[in-house]
């Protein structure tokens, strides 16, 4: 190990690996909100809950598909680069955050939405001032589990050609550099870890002090 | 006999003790009540006995021998312990959930499932019903009475009980209180019983402790308590309706005197002059069969003047106002007061055994000790 | 059709890696097993020391495992091999066993766990008899997240050396051999959801009989 490696790779590759690693979280994840949150709402609508039980059924098997497997398979699908990295981690990112809507929004209270029922409130405004707000931290919670995978999974997405992290560890294993190895997982994790206490946080933050389960 | 000499405790949080210089001796035999308003630290000194909690300093004695030199687990297999929320284990049948304790002792299993049916069937539940039901099938008072049996399975003599009535409804409750007070004429076992009800401490118990903030406030039966509340806490505690309390200690036959004019319906006329000669103020009217069906009183002539259309009217009135010698001096006055009438015949069965007024109420409550 | 002929041609390949993949997921899940379920049953007495460790299950949680199995590499005493692959499934299993075994134990009504001490019962008993049967299910549901889980990341581990199905997979990649890689990568999906599936069939079967009806 030379720290002239260490340099090269900390300051040199880093910053770029940084970059496309932040952009390939960023655009998932907030896609897959954009998905998640309203396919979430929708299934837990009394008229669909039937498909609600299905699709959650549906998701919870393909969850099971290791991660290095679903973006293998995005290969002779999509193509290379970041656009099929971002599909296929989107993918696999949605259960948690389908799932955790559900969840959040089916544990309202039916009382609390009795109670804002009888005082003149449409559905609609139900759902947006009652029950959103109430199922927010569980809802937070799952995409901060999806968020963490992403980060996660996307190291993976180096292999095929969108960058990140996963670039320089890939790297370092290749050419026998440690440094690379060390830089390239070492922020990775830092990034992982980051992100989940930050979210953590928020979710610390905008729970009301009336719903720790914990 | 349990003897809780100086107890305290106190919680690492907490600025005052939850249990402040206790003692306490409670007879051998005897259902003794702890009492109190919520956070008084009856419960605390209840789980004290058992040692499931660990008084901070003090000594508490089973039959002479300190808590502290028995192990624990084996200390709580000799004692009953039933509490409000009761606690069955819910991937437990019935009849295993009974079983439990005689299966520590490891009874032969013969043993074990006759004394677990006897149990079932003191406690008034149907035995092929209840035996192979796990908990979540059974309604509340059924749960609370297979509580109450699992705490007797080994026949220990000392039970604690904290609200173990608690989570019923009303009606169930009064069932559930009367039931045990039954069992208890039989089995006379050592009984602590914690409640936050003065009303259900006065019925269940032969002694009362009174608990205020950790400490012992009073100490007595249930009549001297109602009697002499030892300061205003007490009475505050106890309820403006004394008194009135203080009748539930009590039957019509404790109070009642004896009839001292009857007469035949054919006499009714009479009536009057025989009740003067015999100095009485109310007279029983008897028919052919020598059966009572109602009174009459000398006032009753006096505003019928005589008239002996007017007079049978009266004694109609009166025909509902007859209770049994079990009946509660509680229940008594409520049924004079609506029946509208001064005099309540007191039946056996069907034979007159004696009459109760107000003034027999009133005189009952205050008289002395040992009249 | 070039699956099917992958399939024929390769089928020892594909028998060698997949033995090897089974074998280092069932030694992963063995240890993780014998270690977090008894630490975490060891945890539910404290609730500090349970925070803390829980919240160290979490943290190593989210480190991916690619960085996890690159660290190790760099590490002198691991490097390539089962030995690192192993070191970091176990880690991994950390976070949901502890967390499981822990949440099902607490879950377990209070006043049931009150009323078995009042009357007797010894502090192992109440573990045996109660917390246990009445904490599987949940206990049960994080042994069947680590194994389908841990199937998921020996895959990876296939970059420091392990031959096993992820190897379809990184050789398919990289010398563009689709069939291969996509076969690869079906044949771990199906066993996955496999498992994940009989597992789950189980996980409903484990509730005690007083608790379903």
């Amino acid at each position: 190990m030379t720290w002239e490696n260490f340099r090269f790779a900390l300051f040199e590759k880093a910053p770029g690996a940084l970059q496309e690693h932040s952009l390939i979280v960023l655009i998932t994840i907030t896609l897959a909100i954009l998905i998640s949150v309203p396919l979430g709402v929708f299934l837990t609508r009394p008229k669909f809950k039937r498909f609600g039980m299905v699709t959650l059924n549906l998701l919870n098997v393909l969850q099971a598909i290791p991660g290095l497997a679903i973006i293998a398979l995005a290969l002779p699908i999509l193509g290379l680069g970041m656009k099929p990295a971002v599909l296929a981690l989107l993918f696999q990112s949605l259960l948690p955050i389908v799932r955790n809507t559900i969840a959040g929004l089916l544990g309202v209270s039916p009382d609390v939405k009795e109670a804002a029922s009888g005082m003149g409130m449409s559905q609609r405004r139900i759902l947006i001032e009652v029950e959103i707000p109430l199922a927010l931290p569980i809802i937070l919670s799952g995409i901060r589990t999806a968020t963490v995978y992403v980060v996660s999974m996307g190291t993976l997405a180096a292999l095929i050609g969108a960058g990140g992290f996963g670039n320089l560890i890939m790297g370092g294993l290749s050419l026998f550099r440690p440094e690379y190895l060390i830089v390239g997982a070492g922020l990775g994790a830092i990034m992982a870890i980051f992100l989940d206490r930050v979210l953590g946080y928020v979710e610390y933050r905008i729970t009301p002090p009336g719903m720790w389960i914990e | 006999m349990i003897e809780l000499l100086q107890i305290t405790k106190k919680f690492p949080n907490q600025t005052t003790p939850a249990v402040d210089l206790l003692s306490l001796s409670i007879p051998a035999g005897e259902i003794c009540v702890l009492v109190g308003p919520s956070g008084c630290g009856k419960s605390t000194t209840l789980r004290m006995i058992n040692r499931m909690i660990e008084p901070t300093s003090g000594i508490i004695k089973i039959n002479g021998e300190d808590v502290k030199n028995t192990n624990s687990d084996q200390l709580r297999m000799g004692i009953g312990y039933v509490i409000q929320q009761i606690g069955l284990l819910p991937h437990r049948t019935i009849a295993e959930n009974i079983a439990i304790v005689p299966r520590l002792y490891k009874w032969p299993k013969d043993k074990i499932k006759k004394r677990v049916e006897e149990l079932i069937v003191m406690m008034g539940l149907d035995l092929e019903k209840t035996w192979g039901k796990y908990p979540s099938q059974l309604s509340g008072g059924q749960m609370q009475r297979v509580g109450v049996a699992r705490a007797m399975a080994v026949d220990p003599p000392i039970m604690l009980m904290d609200e173990p009535f608690g989570a019923v409804d009303p009606i169930a409750r009064t069932h559930l209180q009367d039931e045990f007070l039954r069992l208890q004429k039989e089995i006379k076992k050592t009984i602590v019983f914690v409640t936050h009800d003065i009303n259900e401490a006065i019925k269940m118990g032969d002694k009362i402790a009174i608990f205020d903030a950790g400490k012992l406030v009073q100490f007595g039966t249930p009549e001297e308590i109602l009697t002499n509340p030892i300061n205003d806490f007490v009475e505050n505690f106890i309820g403006h309706d004394r008194v009135v309390k203080k009748l539930n200690l009590f039957h019509v036959e404790e109070a009642m005197q004896p009839v001292g004019c009857m007469v035949r319906e054919n006499e009714l006329h009479s009536a009057a002059v025989k009740m003067k000669a015999v100095g009485a103020e109310v007279a029983f009217l008897l028919n052919e069969t020598g059966k009572t069906y109602g009174h009459i009183t000398l006032t009753d002539f006096k505003d019928c003047q005589d008239n002996i259309e007017s007079l049978r009217k009266m004694v109609q009135r009166t025909k509902k106002a007859f209770v049994q010698t079990s009946t509660s001096l509680p229940d008594a006055l409520s049924l004079l007061l609506e029946y509208d009438v001064d005099y309540l015949g007191i039946l056996k069965g069907e034979k007159l055994l004696g009459m109760l007024s107000f003034k027999d109420i009133r005189k009952h409550v205050y008289r002395k000790e040992g009249d | 059709m070039d699956f099917i002929n992958f399939l024929t041609n390769n089928t020892g390949t594909i028998v060698e890696y997949t033995g090897n993949h089974f074998t280092l997921v069932l030694q992963a899940v063995s240890v993780s097993l014998v270690i977090w379920v008894p630490v975490g049953l060891l945890l539910t007495k404290s609730d500090k020391w349970a925070a803390r460790v829980l919240s160290l299950a979490n943290t190593i949680f989210c480190i991916p495992s690619l960085s996890m199995f690159a660290i190790l590499v760099a590490i002198p005493g691991f490097g390539l091999g089962r030995k690192s692959a192993l070191f970091a499934l176990v880690l991994y299993a950390m976070m949901p066993l502890i967390r499981n075994v822990h949440v099902g134990v607490k879950s377990v009504d209070r006043n049931v766990i009150e009323a078995a001490k009042g009357m007797g019962m010894s502090t192992g008993r109440i573990m045996r008899e109660i917390l246990l049967p009445l904490g599987m299910p949940i206990i049960f549901a994080g042994f069947r997240i680590t194994v389908v889980m841990t199937t998921g990341i020996a895959a990876i581990a296939t970059y420091i050396g392990e031959r096993n199905l992820g190897r379809f997979i990184s050789e398919g990649l990289v010398r563009s051999n689709t069939p291969m890689m996509v076969t690869g990568a079906l044949i771990i999906s199906v066993i996955a959801i496999g498992l994940d599936s009989i597992l789950g069939a189980i996980e409903k079967r484990i509730v005690p009989r007083g608790l379903r009806i």
